[in-house]
Order: C-alpha cells, then sequence, then structure tokens
C-alpha cells in the first residue's frame, strides 16, 4: 500500500508538471520531466512480489511505461465510466 | 449469440473466389486448383483470419515434414480462414466444406527459381461444391478466443478443445498519428459511445476501423472494455486487411483493431498504442518497448489484451480417442506437447515467427474471455527459447551444453530455462 501511495504522489505531481502522454524509455530516450526509471531500472511505484491481478499489472519491470494524464469528459466523477447509451 | 454465418460463409466464398481467380492468372498450370483428396494426407481446417501466417509457415513446414529416421511424414494443411465463432459452428454441427481451399505447396512443387515464402499467396485445391456433392468435414476448427465467448454451450462429445499459443490484440493507428497510448476509459468512450464520446482526436465513426461480431478480434476487445459486441461503434469490416486498409488512408483520426500478428506484419505503415487496463498505473504496449517483438508484456500480465487460440478436433464420443490421429498430431504441434513422430522442425520456431505466445513462455494466465490474470507456471518452462527467437539482443539467459550446466535451472535446447 505504501508503494501504491508513493506512485499516486508521484503521478499527482508529474500530472501537475507535464501535458498528455510521456514514454519511459526502454529503447527510448528518457524524458527529462517524465520521472520515471530508464531501462533495466526497477520502478519505485511497483510490485516486486506480485500475487494478485492489480499486482501483476502493476509488477515492476524493465518495459517501456507510458504514462498519460487523461481526463475523458463523461466519466463519473467517482473516476468510473457510466453505462452506455441505451443500456 | 450464434452468428450470421451466411454472410461471413458468402463473404468467405467470394474471397476465395477472387483469390483462385488471381492466381489461375499466375501460377503455372501444375499448381492450378487440384483436388484437395489427391494431396498427402490432407487436413481440413477453418481458422481465424488472424491464424493465416501460422497456416503458412506450419503448412510449409509439415508438407515437407521427415520423421526421426528420415523418411517422409507429409501432411497437407488445407484450410479456409472466417470468424472464430464461425468456425466453432463449423465443428460442432459438421458444417462441410466445399468449394476451393487454400494450402501450401511443399519444396519439391515450388516453381524454379522462385520458391514459395510466407508472404506469398497459398495455393487453392478443390472440393467439389455441387448441390449433392457432401463437402468434406471439418477435421480441425480454431478459435482466436475463448470459445464461451461466442457461445455458452459447450461442445458436443465428439469435439475436444485443445489451448494452443496466446494471441494478443492492439489498437492501431496510422504510422503519423501523434498518439502513443489510451487507457481503458478512453477505449470505452471510444468505442462504446463513438463520436458522442469525445476522445479526441478519435471523434469520427468513419474512422473506427474494426470487426464483425463473430470475429475474435472485435470480441476480444469487446470484453476486455465491458462492451456489448452488439453495440461497438466503427465500421464492421469483414477481414483483418480491411482493417489495414482503412488504417493505411492515413487519416489521423482512425484508429483500428488488430490482431497482434497482423499488426507485426504490418509496422511500417501503422502503430500500436500502449493500453492502460483498468486499474493499471501506466500503459503499455505488448512488447517491452514499441520496436521490439518479444512480447514481454503479454507474457508477464503487464498488457492484457490477449486471448488463448483454442484447436477443436474431432473424437469418438465413447473411448475419447481422436477420428484422425493426424488430426490430433497437427493440434498437439500447436499446443506445444510432445508428439510422436517428432516433427522434423521446431514448432516453437514457427510460433515465435507468427508473433504468437507458446503456453510454455506464458507467466500469467486467465480463465474467461478478458477475466482477470493470475500468475502460472508452465510445467516446462520455454521463456529462455522463445526470447531467443523473439529477442536474441536482448534475453539475459544463459546459455548451456551437455559439457557446461546451469549454475541454476534446467538446461535445454542450449539455454539455461528457469525450470
Amino acid at each position: 500500500m505504501m508503494l501504491r501511495a508513493m506512485f499516486v504522489v508521484l503521478s499527482l505531481a508529474l500530472a501537475a508538471a507535464c501535458g498528455d502522454s510521456r514514454v519511459a524509455a526502454g529503447d527510448a530516450p528518457p524524458q527529462p520531466d517524465a520521472g520515471p526509471p530508464d531501462a533495466g531500472m526497477p520502478d519505485a511505484a511497483c510490485f516486486t512480489n506480485p500475487q494478485t491481478y492489480n499486482e501483476i499489472i502493476n509488477a515492476c519491470t524493465t518495459a517501456v511505461k507510458v504514462f498519460k494524464d487523461s481526463h475523458p469528459a463523461l466519466l463519473n466523477p467517482d473516476g468510473t465510466v457510466p453505462p452506455l447509451p441505451g443500456s | 449469440m450464434r452468428p450470421p454465418r451466411s454472410i461471413d460463409s458468402t463473404s468467405s466464398m467470394r474471397l476465395a473466389s477472387l483469390l483462385a481467380l488471381t492466381l489461375a492468372t499466375v501460377l503455372p498450370a501444375h499448381a492450378r486448383a487440384a483436388p484437395c483428396k489427391d494431396l498427402p494426407n490432407p487436413i481440413y481446417l477453418q481458422v481465424g483470419d488472424t491464424q493465416q501466417n501460422l497456416m503458412k509457415r506450419l503448412g510449409r513446414a509439415l508438407r515437407d515434414n521427415k520423421r526421426p529416421d528420415g523418411s517422409a511424414n507429409p501432411i497437407t494443411l488445407v484450410f479456409v480462414l472466417n470468424g472464430s465463432c464461425t468456425n466453432i459452428t463449423a465443428i460442432y454441427a459438421k458444417v462441410p466444406l466445399k468449394g476451393n481451399l487454400f494450402y501450401i505447396p511443399s519444396i519439391a512443387e515450388d516453381v524454379a527459381g522462385a520458391p514459395w515464402k510466407p508472404s506469398d499467396a497459398p495455393l487453392t485445391c478443390t472440393v467439389p461444391d455441387g448441390a449433392t456433392d457432401p463437402g468434406v468435414e471439418v477435421d480441425i476448427a480454431n478459435s482466436a478466443l475463448f470459445n464461451s465467448a461466442c457461445r455458452d454451450d459447450g461442445p458436443p462429445a465428439t469435439v475436444q478443445l485443445t489451448q494452443g499459443p496466446v494471441q494478443a490484440y492492439v489498437l492501431a493507428v496510422p504510422i503519423a498519428s501523434s498518439q502513443t497510448a489510451i487507457t481503458f476509459e478512453e477505449a470505452y468512450f471510444v468505442f462504446g459511445f463513438g463520436a458522442a464520446g469525445m476522445i479526441a482526436p478519435w471523434i469520427d465513426e468513419a474512422q473506427l476501423w474494426v470487426r464483425k461480431v463473430t470475429k475474435s478480434t472485435l470480441l476480444a476487445w469487446a470484453r476486455n472494455l465491458s462492451i456489448p459486441a452488439d453495440k461497438f461503434k466503427g465500421q464492421k469490416l469483414e477481414a483483418s486487411t480491411d482493417v489495414v486498409n482503412g488504417l493505411n488512408l492515413g487519416n489521423p483520426a482512425a484508429i483500428g483493431i488488430l490482431g497482434a500478428e497482423v499488426y507485426d506484419a504490418n509496422r511500417t505503415t501503422m502503430k500500436s498504442l500502449a493500453y492502460r487496463a483498468k486499474g493499471q498505473y501506466a500503459a503499455y504496449y505488448p512488447d517491452s518497448s514499441s520496436s521490439a517483438r518479444d512480447k514481454q508484456n503479454v507474457r508477464d500480465g503487464h498488457y492484457t489484451v490477449w486471448s488463448p487460440t483454442i484447436w477443436m478436433d474431432r473424437i469418438d464420443a465413447t473411448t475419447g480417442a481422436p477420428t484422425k490421429v493426424d488430426a490430433r498430431y497437427v493440434v498437439d504441434l500447436i499446443a506445444g506437447k510432445t508428439v510422436t513422430p517428432a516433427p522434423s522442425f521446431s514448432m516453437i520456431d514457427v510460433i515465435a515467427a507468427v508473433g504468437l505466445v507458446p503456453d510454455c513462455a506464458m507467466r500469467v494466465n486467465r480463465a474467461v474471455e478478458g477475466g482477470p490474470l493470475t500468475l502460472y507456471r508452465p510445467t516446462e518452462s520455454c521463456t529462455c527459447k522463445y526470447e531467443s527467437l523473439a529477442a536474441p539482443t536482448a534475453t539475459a539467459c544463459a546459455a548451456c551444453s551437455a559439457t557446461m550446466g546451469c549454475a541454476t535451472g534446467v538446461c535445454r535446447n542450449g539455454l539455461c530455462e528457469d525450470h
């Protein structure tokens, strides 16, 4: 949980400072304002021993990560998606 | 949710006829539509169009297959392409194949100086298709996703299901697009609401290149995005090539759904978007980067839009024994099982070459289409072997041999696998 809290704080800080999509290294050059780690370095906001689904999809990895600050207009206030039209 | 089979069949027949006409004009007489039954050990398959590359490479290898003693053991894959749901119905309900079907030539059939390549079209053979002709039964059918995504009922007692390699699905945009990623929420609005979803630049429904509701590509994305397949917005296209053609028009508002192996074959004109699943902190490509081909994120669970391919063959309802031994041989080969006699080629080489991921290289699994991922440990790992093929310069696996063992793990195929 602590790792997750750290990630949320880091993400919010980055979202405020940066624009839309930011690619975190791998074979791409690191972005100065992106914050995330270089290729081959474990991510600070990740799970090192994933067991659950949420941990698996957020496990530490050397793969390129793309952070996207997205705020769809139709998103519910709590961050969930509304039902489809006609549902 | 029964598929509109007649529509698919009509379109497929039209495509097959067009291809046959084209081939007839360019191929030498000896290569023209021979009777399928005259080919060596024909096995009849009805597979998804995402599996065409697998049919080509495996078909070629099996035509020239040899036993360990060097004697010939050829099998001819005679196949037709159609939607996954249609394919399931074909083997469950014994819908016969008729007309022009595809197959891959052996080396001996090659035109001198111009050996057949996987980028070439398959050849055609014919099954009599008169009104009173019975056609041929499908020996093997393929679904490129869980069968339960197509229909609720299980297979009849005469059909066995075998899980094969994993197939990833991507959202692709024209190569010149400024977009690099899409979130679950954005994709939900794009394909569930269309223009009303207001997710720029994807606000033109004529530029949403999708597939028909019997196709695994659409069904897989629909399940992952929690959108009923029949409510998916966009142009419902028959074939993956139609999606490729739509994207290649280059409109900045274009976005399309494709099997990863179809995308892999078209990387020069399009790019896949990194995808951030619901609850995920970052978006990921199927591969470890936009330029890699290692399917690392599929294998370890960072990329969530994938399905197992399902291979169906016929069995005796009483004994459970396969009714066609060569059909089971092919299914077991595709599924990565040990077969007897051993083939004269490496099946994992074929799987890796077409962008699929063998079960033995997966570290996550799921039980239903679009369902949650769980950790997975295959009986015998082939991660190192797979990476040596898909990412030869990036793999961290140590080499080994009969005289040079592994510090940890098991020596297999000259590489130290973890188990």
